[in-house]
């Protein structure tokens, strides 16, 4: 079972009726144990990709396998592995938190492990889960949907912008849940248009556009290949030209203070301007964000 | 399939028994309020009528205690009652898909056959319910009131059957609708638009000689309560033609369904 994928897309795509290509010749394969950000802005075919991998949708061509099941032909043991939070998170709002989540919990064959857990962390309280779900808050309701999705401990998690609606404390423990869920070997598959998070959790993503699959690769190596800002201190006059390396921008000096910005392995850079004694240096991580930025406007050019 | 069906049933819980309610309140007050008739009077005053109101009781002898009683069961209100029961459990489905509450169903082990196949099943509850409340009015009325007594309890019984069938069709159509919609509203719409069709078609057969041949096209033309109670049986036909129209629209709103995307 290790060697099988946890989720394995094949040329997928998927048109809508007006023959514009929603989502075209994806190929992408999430390893077990995975935890694989799924980036892009809105309207990339995120969502849409979720949804043929989970059968809501059928993809117009391709396949998508879950765990070696195929979504079209097994796909009854392919959801059995699948905990999932949709983007558009629809409730029946007549019935109260508690029987949605004991209903959901009763549709999947993997008992409810995790249930009391999870409402403890997100703190949903019994009061919480006797109201009715019309009168929940947005941010409860996601609670709700999350809790319903990692109740049963599942393999195969894949959330789409999960942390929407939630407040920032609990965004933090949501991240936290499920570096505990990677830890214990599950896949996490997360798509989000907030990248900050993405970059805290995963260890690789895939950035979509227009369809598209653009690219996947490790977060560290994304950050490793882009450019990161550094200001160095000296503290006498020093020409740039003295340490300058490959891939280095324009320097900017201001007094004693240089800024520029440095692409590639930084170790050149560090032992010439370590060789000069500087005061202090700082070298800012190249984020995500940056990066993602970057890509989008190369594959605009 | 039960978790679908409990979730269904209890979600149109309130709606199901206020309608129900409302339903057996007006069969019994209809009921109590045929010992204040006067049978000859009641005769001359619709036999004076003009053909097209008369229609509206489907040419039953309304003086009578069956007739009397057959012609609530054709009422506007009790239509409209078992209709809204109807035509809003029939486009559940269909608002469940724009919704997302589909989207977070069938992402679970669940097939589309077994989702549906579950509404539907609550939706044919939902109508007995309404439909039992509306009977238990009625035999309130009939054991109650001494003029009515020449009903019987088993006749009434054998009306209220082909009334719940009519609106099982009525349901599976808006299903059937919402099978092809991507809202809940369209669903409703269709279906209502089935209703009234079917009720003016039926109806201008009764009094435009043009429009008599298309009297059967209508579900409605099938339902004939007055005679059921009169006579006590219900013709091979009608069964045939109700039933017919549930199955076939529930099959092929499952068929629809089963290939159909279910996202918002």
């Amino acid at each position: 079972m290790g060697d099988v994928a946890a989720i394995r897309a094949q040329g997928l795509g998927k048109s809508y009726g007006s023959g514009a290509m929603a989502l075209e010749g994806v190929d992408l394969e999430v390893a077990q144990g995975e935890r694989i950000g799924f980036l892009g802005p809105n309207g990339a075919g995120k969502t849409t990709f979720i949804r043929c991998a989970l059968g809501i949708l059928r993809p117009t061509e391709g396949s998508v396998a879950i765990l070696g099941h195929d979504l079209a032909t097994d796909r009854m043991a392919a959801l059995a592995q699948v905990g999932y939070v949709p983007g558009d998170l629809g409730m029946i709002r007549a019935v109260s938190g508690r029987r949605m989540l004991d209903a959901l919990a009763r549709l999947h064959p993997r008992p409810p492990v995790l249930q009391q857990r999870l409402l403890d962390a997100l703190e949903l309280d019994g009061a919480a889960l006797a109201k009715r779900i019309r009168d929940y808050s947005t941010g409860m309701r996601q609670k709700l949907g999350l809790v319903a999705a990692l109740q049963h401990d599942p393999p195969v998690i894949i959330l789409d912008e999960p942390s929407s609606g939630l407040d920032p404390v609990m965004q933090a423990r949501l991240l936290e849940m499920l570096d505990e869920r990677a830890r214990e070997g599950r896949t996490v598959f997360f798509s989000s248009h907030v990248l900050g998070e993405v970059d805290e959790l995963c260890d690789r993503v895939a950035m979509v556009r227009g369809g598209r699959l653009l690219l996947v690769r490790d977060v560290d190596e994304l950050r490793r290949a882009r450019v990161r800002t550094v200001e160095v201190l000296f503290d006498r006059d020093v020409d740039p030209s003295v340490y300058a390396v490959d891939g280095m921008g324009e320097v900017r000096v201001e007094g004693h203070v240089h800024h520029f910005t440095v692409s590639g392995d930084p170790g050149a850079l560090l032992s010439r301007i370590g060789a000069l004694s500087p005061r202090d240096i700082t070298i800012e991580a190249a984020r995500l964000e940056d990066v993602f930025r970057a890509l989008y406007l190369e594959d605009a050019d | 399939m039960g978790v679908v069906l409990s979730l269904a049933l209890r979600r149109s819980a309130r709606r199901t028994v206020l309608l129900g309610i409302a339903l057996g309140a007006f069969l019994f007050l209809v009921g109590l309020s045929y010992s204040s008739v006067d049978e000859n009077q009641i005769r001359s005053l619709v036999e004076s009528l003009p053909p097209a109101i008369q229609a509206f009781v489907k040419g039953s002898d309304i003086a009578s205690p069956a007739g009397y009683l057959g012609s609530t069961f054709i009422h506007p209100i009790t239509l409209s009652i078992m209709a809204a029961t109807a035509i809003a459990a029939g486009a559940a489905p269909a608002r469940d898909v724009e919704t997302g509450v589909a989207e977070l169903m069938l992402s679970r082990p669940l097939t589309r056959t077994a989702w549906l196949g579950a509404e539907m099943i609550a939706m044919v509850i939902q109508l007995v319910v309404v439909a039992l409340l509306g009977f238990a009015g009625a035999l309130i009325a009939v054991t109650t009131v001494d003029a009515l007594a020449p009903i019987a309890v088993g006749n009434l019984v054998l009306t209220a059957i082909p009334l719940l069938l009519l609106f099982i069709g009525i349901g599976a159509v808006t299903m059937l609708a919402g099978a092809f919609s991507r809202t809940g509203t369209r669903a409703i719409g269709w279906g209502t638009a089935f209703a009234l069709v079917a009720y003016a078609l039926d109806y201008l057969a009764q009094v435009w000689g043009v429009a008599e041949p298309l009297g059967p096209l209508s579900v409605m033309h099938w339902y004939r309560p007055a005679t059921i109670l009169g006579g006590g049986t219900v013709p091979g036909s009608t069964w045939a033609v109700l039933v017919g129209v549930a199955v076939v629209a529930g099959a092929a709103a499952l068929a629809v369904t089963s290939r159909r995307e279910v996202a918002p």
